[in-house]
């Protein structure tokens, strides 16, 4: 009975293991996390469309086909207009002609849109949630009014005078705190004995451990309403759909999938698929016969892809950071446009690995396309591999309207005066959008004295109005955007165009 | 304050609406609740003209079993005007049948509204296989009451195979986490289960549906549209209504859904082949 049941038992807690199911359930996944956020922020941005949104998001998404110019063109169109699909040149054509010469858009009043207001409300919402978690039960003292504070102090000095020594139990630890104060003021460490490291904590002002962290509610400030740059908005002129481009849809309501690409004669697959609303900055950037251009963040290369086969570009290069991603690049022009090793490869496409951020070639293009990292809100909603709202990427996350704002300036500088850019996200985020637009065009204005006019779209997208549905323009500050609606489920898709005056 | 008067007040009219009722049936007839008369046979022959031949004995005799039963004389003439298969019925049989659904022990009254609303219910034969449904029904949903109410709001359960309505009922009761009570109350069970898991799937994407906590107190009253509001609506009725979106997105989501489910389907037997 006393024989010893194992050398080497160790007591130890008993744990579930990783998969079970009570554990499991528990999991908060990156894909929950990005619901949460987006119900928050979006909710109170897009009020009651944004369940239809949510719906929209959380749903398949609905695709556009590009026919590839390289092999077998003809019968693919044939084929998918047996399959009911439209050609989207010819509606926009016959649109654009039936379309009455309206007004377009007003210069918006800066700082008095609805979605300014909204997001005022919400960001000193989201203050106030931290502190109180941070502060959890003192919340409301952390906040009150300076009148609020001195009326208080007022009335305290006056109490521990008449209470002299009397200790209170139930006091809250800043109103200890604020009270000790006072006893602090009156024994003053003398700094010849070497008290120096305590400065290091007294005045309290900062959590000692935390000092990396970044608060949610920061994100949320890069959206400001102050304008001291010249601000020009114009109308966009005339856009002509390139002849050589044959995209097909459905319309709106209609769900029916295209069929998968196939191998044509010339070894090149028939058509490519993409997201419908990736299709319209690629277009609107309108390249023109004999332009070089720039996709400064390509990858998976659909619409760079886009604008070759208008065939218009004299050059496109494509840049991406990552080497994994210029590879994707690579396999997708490989696919689709035929002798690509020879005839393409360094003549026509240049593939390029870098950070957009610190790219030289100043004023060196005609056209670029910036289609910067964001939220990729349908992608954080589906996926639960390499998440942006994994816990571990917080960071990255909150400082990505930064990034976007830097990669868009350092763009506008390799603009050719006269030359036009196209900013683009997949996000429905006002900051990412036109906050970082506004943050961009300041910074560029400040510290390298380049002007811009921004275009307006809206005319175009009317012409577009059969197939997606657009964001209300008066809801926008610069550009347009693509809402996510489940009869048309293209998007989030934003873009604005941006002209640099000569 | 006011609410209390305004409950005093409805008590008082609930009491006086029970005393006129009973002050009703006193003077009236007894005897005509339980009597068939020629005028009462003509009325329904007018409507139901293909009753015309049927001897004034057949009707009497019909009428003697059911009236032995429980049934009044009004109930009789429903259930023969909505279903006049019941007269050119072999007595036994129906006597065989009506015994049977008081066998069930829903009650007396309850019996008699089942058969009213469903007088389809006289036509069983296999009163075994029915019984075993019942039982199986009543050991999903506890009570017999409850499958009586059941019964009445989907009448088809009585030959779905109980396969397919447990599926049903455990995807109400531990994905939509609903009670019983709330699941009975609703005719979800008329509808399949892919109707129901798509009503249920859209409202969660709009965020109008969240399952209640496993660990909030029973009787809590959740923000969640209730069950019979959301099946027991048309669908213009329920995307307006319920989801508050247009009609249109529902139908784009119904078509993408049923994609979304048969693909799950597939990779699942792709992956049960694969286990083989």
């Amino acid at each position: 009975m006393l024989r010893q049941r194992s050398i080497f038992y160790l007591p130890r807690r008993f744990k579930h293991k990783k998969d079970h199911w009570s554990v499991v359930e528990k999991k908060k996944h990156p894909v929950d996390r990005a619901l949460s956020n987006f119900d928050d922020f979006y909710g109170s941005v897009f009020g009651n469309r944004w369940r239809g949104i949510r719906a929209a998001l959380l749903t398949e998404h609905k695709y556009i086909a590009l026919v590839n110019n390289f092999g077998d063109t003809e019968k693919t169109c044939e084929e998918l207009e047996l399959e009911g699909a439209i050609n989207v040149r010819l509606l926009y054509n016959i649109t654009k002609e039936r379309l009455p010469n309206g007004p377009s858009r007003e210069v918006p009043e800066l700082g008095k849109g609805s979605v300014d207001t909204k997001l005022r409300g919400f960001i000193r919402q989201q203050e106030e949630q931290e502190i109180a978690s941070i502060y959890p039960k003192s919340a409301e003292e952390v906040a009150p009014s300076l009148a609020e504070i001195q009326f208080r102090d007022e009335h305290q000095t006056q109490n521990i005078a008449q209470a002299g020594e009397h200790v209170d139990p139930k006091k809250s630890l800043t109103e200890t705190i604020k009270e000790d104060s006072e006893i602090d003021l009156q024994r003053i460490v003398d700094p010849e004995y070497g008290s120096g490291a305590l400065h290091d904590f007294v005045p309290a002002n900062r959590i000692k451990g935390m000092e990396d962290w970044i608060p949610e509610s920061e994100h949320y400030k890069y959206y400001s309403n102050t304008t001291d740059f010249p601000l020009a908005i114009e109308p966009e002129e005339e856009f002509i759909f390139p002849e050589n481009l044959q995209l097909y849809s459905y319309e709106k309501g209609n769900c029916s999938l295209f069929a998968k690409p196939k191998k044509s004669q010339t070894g090149v697959l028939t058509h490519f698929l993409m997201d419908g609303a990736s299709v319209l900055p690629a277009l609107l950037l309108d390249v023109k016969y004999g332009e070089r251009v720039l996709d400064a963040c390509a990858a998976p290369g659909g619409k760079s892809l886009l604008m070759l086969q208008t065939l218009h570009p004299d050059i496109v290069i494509c840049n991406d950071i990552q080497e994994s991603r210029t590879n994707r690049i690579k396999r997708i022009m490989d696919q689709y446009l035929f002798d690509y090793e020879e005839k393409w490869h360094g003549k026509r496409i240049l593939i390029t690995q870098g950070d957009a951020r610190v790219l030289e070639d100043y004023e060196l293009y005609d056209k670029i396309l910036v289609d910067v990292p964001c939220t990729t809100d349908r992608h954080s909603l589906m996926e639960n591999d390499n998440n942006i709202f994994k816990p571990s990427r917080v960071k990255e996350r909150l400082r990505l309207p930064e990034m976007q704002s830097a990669i868009l300036t350092n763009c506008l500088r390799l603009l050719k005066p006269g030359g036009s850019l196209m900013y683009s996200t997949c996000s429905l985020s006002p900051i990412q959008n036109d906050g970082v637009v506004h943050m961009s065009l300041q910074k560029v204005f400040s510290e390298y004295g380049i002007t811009t006019t921004v275009k307006d779209l809206s005319r175009q997208m009317k012409c577009f109005g059969h197939l997606f549905r657009f964001e209300n323009p008066k809801n926008l500050k610069y550009g347009q955007m693509v809402l996510p609606y489940l009869p048309a489920n293209f998007g989030p898709m934003y873009f604005c165009k941006i002209t640099r005056n000569e | 304050m006011l609410k209390r008067l305004q409950i005093y007040l409805r008590i008082l009219r609930f009491n006086s609406t029970i005393t006129k009722n009973s002050h009703n049936i006193i003077p009236e007839d007894s005897s005509q609740q339980w009597t068939l008369e020629q005028s009462q046979i003509d009325n329904i022959v007018k409507s139901v003209p293909s009753l015309v031949n049927v001897s004034t004995d057949i009707w009497q005799k019909a009428h003697s079993i059911f009236t032995e039963y429980g049934f009044k004389t009004k109930s009789f003439t429903q259930i023969v005007a909505e279903h006049p298969k019941v007269l050119t019925r072999p007595t036994a049989k129906i006597s065989d049948s009506l015994e049977f659904w008081r066998g069930c022990q829903f009650g007396e009254n309850r019996v008699e509204n089942l058969i009213l609303r469903y007088p389809e219910l006289l036509e069983i034969s296999n009163n075994r296989k029915i019984l075993s449904q019942i039982h199986a029904l009543k050991s999903l949903v506890h009570t017999s009451k409850n499958v009586w109410t059941l019964l009445m709001n989907s009448p088809n359960l009585i030959h779905e195979n109980i396969k397919t309505i447990e599926a049903k009922f455990n995807y109400m009761h531990d994905i939509m986490r609903l009670e019983i009570p709330e699941i009975v109350k609703s005719q979800a069970f008329s509808y399949t289960l892919d109707d129901i898991k798509t009503r249920h799937v859209f409202l969660e994407r709009l965020g109008i549906f969240k399952p209640r906590s496993p660990k909030a107190p029973p009787g809590e009253i959740s923000k969640n549209p209730r069950l019979h509001q959301i099946m027991d609506s048309t669908e213009s009725q329920f995307a307006t209504k319920v989801g508050l979106v247009t009609l249109a997105e529902f139908e784009a989501f119904k078509e993408l859904f049923k994609r979304e489910l048969n693909r799950e389907r597939n990779k699942r037997s792709d992956e049960s082949d694969e286990d083989e």
